[in-house]
């Protein structure tokens, strides 16, 4: 694993790496995200969890770009970074996985990761004509894949893949980007119990310099993984707290038993956005 | 108060040509809209019922009533037909759909010219309405008003019947999610069917009423469908009142801008056009512009939800539909042309390690095409082998297409507009004396990739059938432009009589047919080896990557609306050098040579061969050269009847392109592997258990 491109600030003193404040996102009559905020600092291990439609998948949407706040900002490093391009946020070191694993199914599951890497590459420029910078960008690519487990497969079509493969295809793209900040959208889920030991080893083998913010449903990996524990419910923060806090509070576990808060809760005609970009990720 | 005075009667006539646009882009719209349809020959619906609506009228209501009630059925029949013509390719997408309703509109137009003749029929109006009222104090044609009342009446039905019956609860659920209407117990397919037929009827009672406006006639379907697709594109599918707005002012410019104006009026639809289209995309929501998960979401499935939401608000619309899965459909486009390159040892794949002896099998088919293509001077006589240089023209023009479409993901009909752009640049280079060709062809590809440049931000937003839409205005335009810029391009007649273009410096004109089709030749070959080392080239790779998963490339960094206009950009020089020779080929340029058609021929090309095979679209132009020129030849005034033919075969014969025919076995292969639209989710894992409540407890 390469450091990190720009030096990661000291904990204690810097400001925080990650700075969410009064987030808030509508969706027409719908509020995703409301009035959110959240301070990471450097190294942090944070867990977003909240039943389905509480707005976890829409805040990460909100942190990497994919999506614009109606109201709030976001700050990387004391920087505001609220309009800018996903792309750029990108090279700014915010590093994301998907809810469904995206792949380039043309292409072999080596140049998937050197294409993730590319632009962050210390040799990025004139790549696209010299072999030998393609040669180097290779070189780390396979860095990245014997990290989550995949160098075996290396030329293999990304189309072969399995499921679970996929997930690790789309893990080593996100961590090819040597990123600060890493947002994981539910890496575990379609996992088989195996694959999820693997996936915690994986993750407890990152840099202490990565942040990563993780939305899961599996209690087990939040406990294992996260220090500190954010909880949505119908796009509020319930309780930001240390793990077994967070997991042991009141409001959590009614959060979760409430029907009222679930989003596929039967015959609503109207889906929470996050069901449905759910639904679209599939289409 | 005197320019309203004059301009009244333009103004109206302005209303009436509106609502009738209005009436036939809603069928358009509605077909594209809920039935996924791209509907190529719906100015061949409209032609039907005006024909039929002609052929009937006698100057009496009846004969009116009675042309209204067979032109309408006529038109509904042939959309029927259409809907089972288009069902079995659903899975395909919209491009092989559009690519068919473009092919029978073809067969369909030489049909019709076939039963009623070339010529513009006559419409004779009842007799009530063959008279002109007192309209403040001008004359005004009785019919136009009686006209615009109708249309009003019939755009009021059809708003009704879609949001206040069942019936078009149903319509507006299967554009939502067609696997969720089913599980309510409708059929799909009945739905489908029923849009396809009634978006015929509305194009029917449209042609019907609105010959006396626009008469029938062989140019008929082209500029129907042209103006009610500017029409569909500017009103955008968001609403039916969008979709009147814009069909008024189409209306207005067509009618009111001519006499206002009258030499800015052609351009002005143009630049209402340009204008909506890069305000929509300054102003497109990120989220819809970037593509929240997975594969992107195309605009038409945005759009689409947008269009249902819109309706379910309304009071009243129950609607059994959930938002969903619409992006099914619309990812079909980019999976479909995903499968065709994936796994296959094809000369098209970029693959990650160059290897030698696979570089050296995948040039072999062009070395060999390259080795017959330099024997035909020996074999053709004169007329064939310049048929062959034209054919490398296209073949040039086709690849570019593939670029775009195969590799950018943005299927195009309007590289024509930077094609015309070359071979204008050649043909006025000649005249002012430049006639070097290497110098030519710089320029020629030089100017055609400013114009792309500009028009490129337009283009690049969009994804899937609203890309060929956009690119389809933007080259029908530039077809207008080249009709009334004269003093450029020679108008409708073209240019001709140039000096003669020279290989090199200092060298002879070239008269010769064998001199001119080396030189094609020559800068066909240097320019298709100079796309294909870049497709090969790592970026190439970057092109396939911004394809496949648009969203991944943007979370890592990549600024992929970059990549997309500098492909368009690069696309556009090429098509400009195949202009470029087509005006040294052929000695003369007309109009129709940078015409609809020939993006439809381009774009065929490319789907014939593959759309990621380069070899692939160049034979492509091969075969469409020699069906149009040479085959028609002995049976005259059928070319397009032929050409039709050649794009129903090759949609329906050629799912994968000539390039799949390579394929062989391995086509079963890696497919059911693969994820195909609509269920590219493995199903097996379900990410969202419904029911985390139990392991919360620590």
């Amino acid at each position: 694993m390469t450091p990190p491109s720009t030096p990661a600030p000291n904990a204690a003193s810097a400001p925080p790496l990650l700075d969410l404040t009064r987030l808030t996102r509508r969706y027409g009559s719908l509020t995703a995200v409301d009035d959110v905020g959240l301070r990471l600092p450097p190294g942090a291990r944070h867990a977003v969890i909240g039943p389905n439609g509480a707005g976890k998948t829409t805040l990460l949407n909100l942190i990497a770009g994919t999506d614009r706040p109606d109201h709030g900002t976001i700050a990387l490093d004391g920087a505001d970074i609220t309009r800018t391009a996903t792309a750029r946020r990108s090279r700014l070191g915010i590093a994301r996985s998907f809810q469904q694993p995206s792949v380039i199914s043309e292409l072999s599951v080596l140049d998937n990761v050197v294409l993730a890497g590319w632009p962050h590459h210390p040799k990025r420029r004139g790549a696209w004509r010299r072999p030998s910078r393609h040669r180097l960008h290779a070189e780390s690519a396979r860095g990245h894949l014997e990290t989550v487990g995949l160098a075996d497969l290396a030329h293999r079509p990304a189309s072969t893949l399995s499921h679970g493969q996929r997930r690790m295809l789309d893990l080593a793209a996100a961590l090819a980007g040597n990123p600060r900040l890493l947002l994981l959208d539910e890496p575990a889920a379609g996992l088989t119990d195996g694959d999820i030991g693997r996936l915690l080893g994986i993750l407890g083998g990152l840099p202490d310099s990565v942040a990563i913010i993780l939305v899961e449903h599996h209690v087990e990996v939040v406990a294992d993984f996260a220090t500190d524990v954010t909880v949505l419910a119908a796009g509020r923060v319930l309780v930001t707290a240390p793990t077994r806090e967070a997991l042991a509070h009141p409001d959590v576990r009614d959060a979760y038993h409430d029907p009222g808060t679930t989003a596929r809760s039967g015959s609503s005609d109207r889906p929470t956005p996050e069901a449905t970009e759910a639904t679209e990720a599939r289409g | 108060m005197d320019l309203l005075d004059a301009h009244l009667v333009p103004a109206v006539d302005g209303v009436a040509f509106g609502l009738l646009l209005f009436v036939v882009a809603a069928g358009l719209s509605l077909a594209f809209g809920t039935a996924g349809v791209l509907n190529l020959s719906h100015g061949m619906l409209y032609a039907i019922g005006a024909y039929t609506g002609a052929a009937l009228s006698d100057g009496t209501w009846g004969g009116l009533a009675l042309g209204l009630a067979a032109g309408t059925a006529a038109a509904c029949a042939a959309g029927a037909g259409l809907s089972a013509a288009t069902a079995p390719l659903a899975r395909r997408g919209h491009l092989a759909q559009a690519l068919l309703t473009f092919g029978l509109a073809l067969v369909g137009g030489d049909l019709l010219i076939q039963l009623f003749g070339a010529d513009e029929l006559p419409v004779r109006v009842p007799e009530a309405l063959d008279s002109s009222v007192r309209l403040l104090g001008h004359r005004y044609p009785a019919y136009r008003l009686c006209f615009i009342v109708m249309a009003v009446l019939l755009a009021a039905f059809g708003t009704w019947v879609l949001t206040r019956t069942r019936m078009g609860a149903a319509v507006r659920a299967a554009a939502d999610d067609p696997q969720m209407l089913a599980t309510t117990g409708h059929s799909p397919r009945a739905v489908h069917t029923g849009v396809l037929a009634a978006a015929g009827a509305l194009a029917g009672a449209a042609g019907v009423l609105g010959a006396p406006i626009i008469g029938p006639g062989p140019g008929t379907s082209e500029n129907v469908l042209m103006l009610s697709l500017v029409v569909v594109v500017l009103g955008g599918l968001r609403s039916l009142w969008a979709t009147l707005a814009a069909a008024v002012a189409v209306g207005e410019v067509q009618t009111l801008g001519v006499s206002l104006v009258p030499d800015l009026a052609p351009y002005l639809l143009f630049a209402a056009m340009a204008a909506v289209l890069v305000l929509r995309s300054r102003f497109a929501e990120p989220a819809a512009a970037h593509g929240p998960e997975g594969p992107p979401p195309d605009p038409v499935a945005r759009l689409r939800r947008h269009l249902a939401a819109r309706l379910r608000r309304r009071p009243g619309a129950a609607v059994a539909a959930t938002a969903g899965d619409s992006a099914g459909s619309s990812a079909l486009l980019r999976a479909s042309s995903r499968r065709e390159g994936a796994g296959y040892p094809s000369i098209s794949l970029p693959f990650s390690l160059p290897r030698p002896r696979g570089a050296a099998r995948r040039a072999a088919p062009l070395l060999v095409l390259l080795a017959v293509l330099a024997a035909l001077p020996w074999v053709l006589d004169a007329y064939t082998l310049s048929l062959a240089g034209s054919a490398l023209a296209l073949g040039l023009l086709a690849v570019s297409v593939t670029v775009l479409t195969g590799y950018a993901g943005l299927p195009t009909l309007g590289q024509t507009a930077p094609f015309a752009v070359g071979a204008y640049a050649t043909a006025n280079l000649a005249q002012a004396g430049w006639t070097m060709g290497p110098v030519q062809i710089a320029l020629s590809a030089l100017a055609a990739a400013l114009f792309s440049a500009l028009t490129g931000p337009a283009v690049i937003r969009a994804r899937g059938t609203t890309v060929l839409m956009i690119t389809l205005a933007v080259g029908e335009l530039t077809g207008a432009v080249v009709n009334r810029l004269k003093s450029v391009t020679g108008g409708a007649d073209g240019l001709v009589g140039f000096p003669a273009t020279q290989a090199l410096w200092g060298g002879e004109g070239m008269f010769e047919e064998s001199e001119l089709y080396t030189f094609a030749l020559v800068v066909a070959a240097v320019a298709v080896a100079v796309t294909l080392l870049v497709l090969r080239s790592p970026a190439g790779k970057l092109l396939t990557g911004t394809r496949g998963a648009e969203a991944r490339m943007r979370a890592s960094g990549h600024p992929v609306g970059r990549y997309l206009l500098v492909a368009h950009i690069c696309a556009g020089a090429l098509a400009g050098v195949g202009g470029s020779l087509m005006v040294t080929v052929q000695q003369y340029l007309s109009p129709a040579d940078v015409g609809f058609e020939i993006a439809a021929f381009a774009l065929l090309a490319a789907v014939i061969g593959g759309t990621t095979s380069v070899i692939g679209a160049l034979m492509g132009a091969g075969l469409i050269v020699v069906t149009r020129d040479w085959v028609a030849g002995s049976w005259p005034g059928h070319g397009p009847l032929l050409l039709g033919v050649l794009f129903v075969a090759a949609v329906y014969l050629l799912p994968r392109g000539l390039a799949g025919l390579r394929g062989g076995s391995a086509r079963s292969g890696p497919e059911p592997g693969l994820p195909r639209p609509g269920e590219q989710h493995p199903p097996a894992p379900d990410p969202t258990p419904a029911g985390p409540a139990g392991k919360v407890s620590p």
